[in-house]
């Protein structure tokens, strides 16, 4: 403040001059925000292709179709970046009865079809499923790689071991010449579509499945299980088996006493010799369809289910038959 | 103390005194705590080895590094810690900044390639400075009229931000009108200065757009805090006109490193600016100017192993948690999967937890302790309040993610797995945390502060706001950003609330699905692929305990400000 009187004149000149320098200078740098119709306000988050179609598609469901539904999403966004595909595992039942059902979801995993009550559930909320069998799957009991004694077994033993009827608690109480050591029981819990496979189609309608076990929505669970216990024993898709071959032994299975046993492979499952073969589905909402997003991703979905993606999953991907059926299933529904 | 000898002779010094169960039971306190800390810390361990896999690198690799980066850091630590303390203080602090200072970056670079676009920054802060020149011009204009400045200071960033009526508020009438069979619509409404703004047909460049919103208001709080700490207008211009030459600079510099106008200036108004300060006042005051050595070290050591490695031909480790993981979406082959999505997702959610939550908690802790009756049976009722207060801070989490699920989604009807019914349900779950907090922290203002401020003809209001609060405020700010750090990591609500197990697309806005960081590392923990369940698994981790620490580090620091000023 001290400065000479020229000072405040010359800061007058300065912001003079500097404002007008500013002026030039910003007018050289101003952008024309006439972008279309405002489709770009909401930031700039499309990495991948934008070829316009945009949206949501919620996937829920069994943990065995799991897999598939993920490489699905992934696959598809790869080719339609704006497409938010969300898949999640809740379990066949628990995702009929708390998300497809209700309306909050579109498309539902399941490993087994859908029970009348779902049905039932679903037009009281104005869903209407419908179905696509999309691949095959070999249910696979597993014990622990030390469980020399069994290497095969029937169904008769299985349903033995897995009913709450009889009272079954010591691999000795199946067949006499097994060790006497208790089975520790790991399986899907009730939500999921491989317990309501296995109750019907193992345990039979006459028995209940047994409580006695460590039910788990996550299929990795079981398999931590069986591998930590010498007595160990559960059931689960093949898929996990084939990523944790090493951790659990598969064991072979006939149906009848008189059977042959086999074991769980893809091939088995295709040619229908492995007993414990089911096919997998996904349920769209038919009202869901209507939306463009959703039908091309059922499209690609059900195009892609005869490829070699299912199959590396270890799944068996459905035939061609069954995809052009499922096409024309879905022009059906869809027009 | 114990060893030490009485002076004068006191009743037992004759006779034996059995110590054996006092040191019994200070080891075994000693073993507790050693026990905790070593496991903790062997956990920590195992997932940072999963998580950058450090032996997957050559020998050599490893040899070169220890040489040139952690022998001389080593040595220079253990120098400052025996000779040289204040150095080891800007040692540390020059180490740190950097690094809060990127990571601002980050977060800024995130927000406006996620959320809002640079003009809708720039927009939205202007009408935000707009609204606070009228308030303050009304305080001005009209010092004496309470009332109306609290109509003013509502309304008007609701008429700069939101226009008159908002949208919202528009679409709604329409909505209700058209419900009830009537052609009735406000279909009218006068624009705010935000909408004025995006409409205009030519607007600033966005680096323009930056530099006036984002470079030259903090260059102008560090100058002005130069400004203060030294008496001199100059040097705190000086600041300021350096800072903005530098982010300037940018424009050629920037596309040059190839790292764009923008995350330049982000790196400037971030990291160098704080920096460049500290340093500045470092090297004035003449003390501890060897701890700047350490930086310089550090970074003079990874380019010499760099050069060293590069020429020799070592291979450097393989880490799950690298620059890609940080930066892509979840995939089904586990190199390609990332955490982007949900670490968007997770801050987001972050966002809507402190803007609900603090002022609610707060706002509860401040009448329950300054309000609140506290005799009678008004008394007894507020104590009861309190109980269950703190009975609710214990209550499981997922029963506030059921709370979430049953309230927002299924009565308010919004969008499953979407942030803000996640930042609601886990809002709801740290709330009686920081309403306990916050109480703390009102608690601790001594009474006389209190009383000299009525005495000095000081309403209740006047007290509170002027003289309770601001002593209150880094003791509630501590207690709040610890709860957050606890709200990050919640899994069970997200479950509850159908967060989804894989989400490939970074939310957009509020009422997007999204992932968070503990519900993916919770999906990736039942992969079939078992490489995700050891490495990627454990980046993810590692990546989640990183911005904890942060967030934890924050507390500390505001804490111990206010241990120091106060």
């Amino acid at each position: 403040m001290t400065d000479s009187p020229s000072g405040g004149l010359s800061r007058r000149r300065f912001l003079t001059s500097s404002g007008a320098i500013g002026t030039l200078a910003l007018a050289g740098c101003v952008q024309n925000t006439s972008r279309g119709d405002g489709s770009g306000s909401d930031g700039s988050g499309s990495d991948g292709s934008s070829d316009g179609l945009s949206g949501q598609v919620i996937i829920k469901g069994s943990s065995t179709v799991f897999p598939i539904s993920d490489a699905m999403a992934e696959e598809f966004m790869a080719e339609h970046g704006n497409v938010n595909v969300t898949v999640d595992s809740t379990g066949s039942g628990g995702g009929f009865e708390n998300w497809f059902c209700p309306g909050d979801s579109d498309i539902n995993g399941a490993s087994r079809p859908i029970s009348d009550a779902e049905i039932e559930q679903c037009s009281g909320n104005d869903v209407e499923p419908v179905e696509f069998e999309i691949a095959g799957d070999a249910l696979t009991v597993a014990v622990n790689n030390d469980a020399d004694w069994v290497d095969c077994i029937t169904f008769d033993e299985l349903r033995q071991i897995w009913s709450d009827e009889a009272g079954v608690t010591n691999w000795s109480d199946v067949r006499d010449e097994w060790p006497d050591m208790e089975i520790e029981r790991y399986g899907p819990a009730s939500t999921s579509g491989t317990f309501d496979y296995f109750n019907e189609n193992v345990v039979g309608e006459d028995t209940e499945h047994t409580t006695e076990y460590q039910p788990t929505e996550e299929d990795e669970t079981i398999v931590k299980g069986i591998r930590d216990n010498e007595g160990g024993m559960g059931y689960f898709g093949f898929a996990y088996y084939n990523s944790n071959s090493e951790a659990v032994k598969a064991v072979e299975v006939k149906a009848e006493e008189d059977g042959e046993c086999t074991a769980p492979s893809l091939a088995n499952a295709k040619d229908g010799s492995y007993p414990l073969a089911r096919p997998l589905f996904i349920y769209a909402a038919k009202s869901a369809l209507q939306r463009e997003e959703m039908y091309e991703f059922i499209e690609f979905y059900l195009e892609q289910a005869e490829t070699n993606i299912v199959q590396d999953i270890g799944y068996v991907p459905s035939s061609a038959e069954q995809r052009d059926e499922n096409l024309e299933k879905l022009d059906e529904v869809a027009g | 103390m114990a060893t030490r000898e009485p002076e004068t002779g006191w009743h037992g010094e004759n006779s034996d005194v059995n110590h054996l169960r006092g040191r019994a039971f200070e080891a075994t306190c000693l073993a507790a705590t050693a026990f905790g800390l070593v496991s903790v810390m062997l956990l920590l361990l195992f997932v940072a080895n999963d998580a950058f896999r450090p032996f997957s690198a050559d020998a050599g690799w490893l040899a070169t590094y220890a040489a040139t980066v952690v022998v001389p850091l080593a040595a220079l630590a253990v120098y400052y810690y025996r000779l040289d303390e204040p150095a080891g203080e800007v040692a540390y602090v020059t180490s740190g900044l950097p690094v809060v200072g990127l990571l601002l970056t980050g977060g800024f670079a995130v927000l406006f390639i996620e959320l809002l676009s640079v003009l809708e920054w720039f927009a939205l802060l202007i009408s935000l400075v707009v609204a606070g020149g009228l308030i303050v011009a009304h305080g001005r204009l009209r010092p004496k009229a309470a009332l109306e400045r609290l109509a003013v200071v509502l309304l008007a960033p609701i008429i700069t931000v939101f226009g008159l009526p908002p949208t919202r508020f528009n679409w709604f009438v329409t909505d209700a009108a058209a419900a009830l069979g009537l052609d009735f619509g406000l279909y009218y409404r006068v624009i705010s200065l935000r909408e004025a703004i995006l409409m205009l047909p030519f607007v600033p460049t966005d680096w323009v757009m930056l530099l006036l919103t984002l470079v030259l208001p903090i260059a102008g709080a560090a100058g002005w805090f130069v400004e203060q700490r030294r008496e001199s207008r100059r040097d705190g211009l000086t600041v300021v006109g350096l800072t903005t030459a530098v982010a300037v600079l940018g424009v050629v510099a920037g596309p040059l490193l190839g790292i764009g106008t923008d995350v330049w200036l982000l790196i400037v108004t971030f990291a160098v600016l704080p920096l460049g300060v500290y340093v500045e006042g470092v090297l004035r005051r003449g003390e501890g100017v060897r701890g700047l050595a350490f930086p310089v070290v550090a970074v003079l050591g990874v380019v010499v192993g760099g050069v060293v490695t590069g020429a020799l031909g070592f291979a450097g480790p393989d880490p799950w948690l690298d620059w890609g993981f940080l930066t892509s979406a979840t995939s089904r082959t586990a190199a390609d999967a990332g955490i982007y999505p949900a670490m968007v997702g997770s801050v987001m959610m972050i966002i809507v937890i402190v803007l609900t939550t603090f002022p609610v908690g707060v706002g509860a802790a401040i009448y329950l302790e300054e309000y609140a009756p506290s005799q009678g049976l008004m008394g007894k009722f507020v104590t009861l309040i309190e109980i269950n207060i703190g009975n609710l801070a214990g209550v499981p989490s997922v029963v506030y993610g059921l709370l979430g699920l049953a309230l927002f989604i299924r009565v308010l009807q919004w969008p499953q797995g979407s942030i803000i019914v996640a930042g609601l349900a886990v809002g709801l779950l740290i709330l009686p945390i920081v309403i306990i907090s916050a109480q703390e922290a009102i608690r601790s203002v001594p009474d006389s502060f209190r009383q000299a401020s009525y005495g000095m003809g000081a309403t209740r209001w006047q007290t509170i706001r002027q003289v309770v609060l601001p002593e209150a405020l880094p003791g509630i700010l501590t207690g709040t950003i610890l709860a957050l750090g606890r709200a990050i990591g919640e899994t069970a609500p997200l479950l509850m609330i159908g967060a989804a197990a894989s989400v490939r697309l970074a939310p957009n806005s509020f009422f997007d699905v999204a992932s968070m960081m503990p519900r993916q590392i919770f999906s990736w923990s039942s992969e079939l692929d078992p490489s995700f369940r050891h490495g990627v698994l454990a980046a993810g981790v590692i990546t989640l305990l990183a911005v904890l620490l942060v967030m934890n580090a924050t507390a500390i620091v505001i804490r111990n400000r206010y241990q120091r000023t106060g």
